[in-house]
């Protein structure tokens, strides 16, 4: 999805971000690099480096940006659990604008790839 | 009580969060299709007590999650095969397996009421992250509301995805009308299906942590939100990727 909106905006940005490089996060994508950590460190729970990543959040990009920032970043923390509690595959495994970026990523790393990889 | 009350809180944080949330609690704390609320509020609690339970940080660290045993630390309200259930969806979400889903329903623990548990496990997770990331304590769990589960099953299922039966993409009708438009919902939006309440709690949830699922094809920036479609997917996939998430 990061790929679809950089190209409806015509933004050219690094999904190497995704995979926790700052730099690739800074890429085309404002606060880019605090998002990233911010969400980084939440899933990571990481307290010490989420107050870290919240208070340079909040300075940088202010309260709105993290109060949003927070609620997308739980709601992600839900879905990936609703994806692999229910072992669903991957909606489009044809498609090869997917299959490019699954592999620019390494997604197939995951062991919840087998969802997919077998069932799509 | 007045829950998820964030007056007080030293950053202004927009209502509709708040308000889903404590429609939500009331919610969870009502007989559900296959758990009473007790047994609703008891899986709540038990998402909690996974992320402090070191029979989970054990297995973790396991090869194998399935070649380790112990007991869990829990709050002794629930059987411990569904207390395993839970804490597996908070701590080791992905290494559950068909194999795992199919024991637990020769077992007792059906598939339509994992459905229900793994939707009450994320929603009260997801709220519970969110408290986290903003450096909020967690909410008071409801008090439970008297009753009987409802026992209501979708007419028309398919097993063709995932480790439970699911509402067919076309199947969203009757009933289910609400659920999607019919002809075309994303397999996260069928997961949970088989418990449509589950469903229309993820709707409502999303609608005020994420998107709505309308908004959901606005790839550009949302006028109620802050952050544009970028920074959210950027949040998203690095989120997804630290919980080695393929999907």
């Amino acid at each position: 999805m990061l790929r679809v909106s950089a190209m409806t905006t015509e933004t050219d940005v690094d999904l190497q971000g995704v995979n926790g490089d700052a730099a690739s996060a800074a890429k085309g994508i404002e606060y880019g690099a605090e998002l990233m950590s911010f969400a980084e460190s939440l899933a990571q729970r990481d307290d010490q480096a989420l107050a870290s990543a919240r208070m340079t959040l909040q300075r940088v990009a202010g309260d709105r940006v993290m109060v949003d920032a927070a609620g997308v970043a739980a709601n992600f923390q839900r879905m990936v659990r609703i994806a692999d509690s229910i072992g669903i595959p991957f909606d489009n495994m044809q498609s090869d604008f997917v299959n490019s970026i699954q592999a620019e990523l390494g997604l197939t790393r995951f062991a919840s790839a087998q969802h997919s990889l077998v069932d799509g | 009580m007045n829950y998820f009350d964030y007056s007080e809180f030293e950053i202004e944080i927009r209502e509709d969060l708040p308000a889903t949330y404590a429609a939500y609690w009331t919610q969870l704390a009502k007989p559900g299709n296959w758990w009473t609320g007790a047994q609703r509020v008891a899986i709540a609690e038990e998402t909690r007590n996974a992320l402090t339970c070191a029979f989970c940080a054990e297995r973790k660290q396991a090869l194998t999650p399935y070649g380790i045993a112990g007991e869990h630390d829990h709050a002794g309200v629930l059987p411990e095969r569904v207390v395993d259930a839970v804490h597996r969806i908070i701590t080791d979400q992905n290494r559950i397996t068909q194999a795992l889903v199919d024991d637990n329903a020769a077992n007792g623990l059906s598939k339509a009421a994992y459905v229900e548990l793994v939707g009450i496990a994320v929603t009260v997770f997801s709220i519970d992250e969110f408290h986290r990331a903003m450096g909020l304590p967690v909410e008071t769990l409801p008090e439970p509301v008297a009753g009987e589960p409802s026992r209501y099953m979708p007419p028309t299922l398919v097993s063709d995805m995932g480790f439970v039966p699911t509402i067919p993409a076309e199947g969203a009708t009757a009933n289910e009308a609400d659920l999607w438009q019919p002809g075309f919902a994303h397999n996260v939006v069928r997961a949970l299906s088989l418990v449509p309440d589950a469903v229309r709690d993820w709707h409502k949830v999303a609608g005020a942590q994420y998107l709505s699922l309308p908004g959901m094809q606005n790839m550009v920036q949302d006028e109620n939100r802050s952050i544009n479609r970028m920074q959210m997917e950027l949040i998203a996939g690095r989120v997804s990727s630290v919980n080695e998430c393929f999907y």
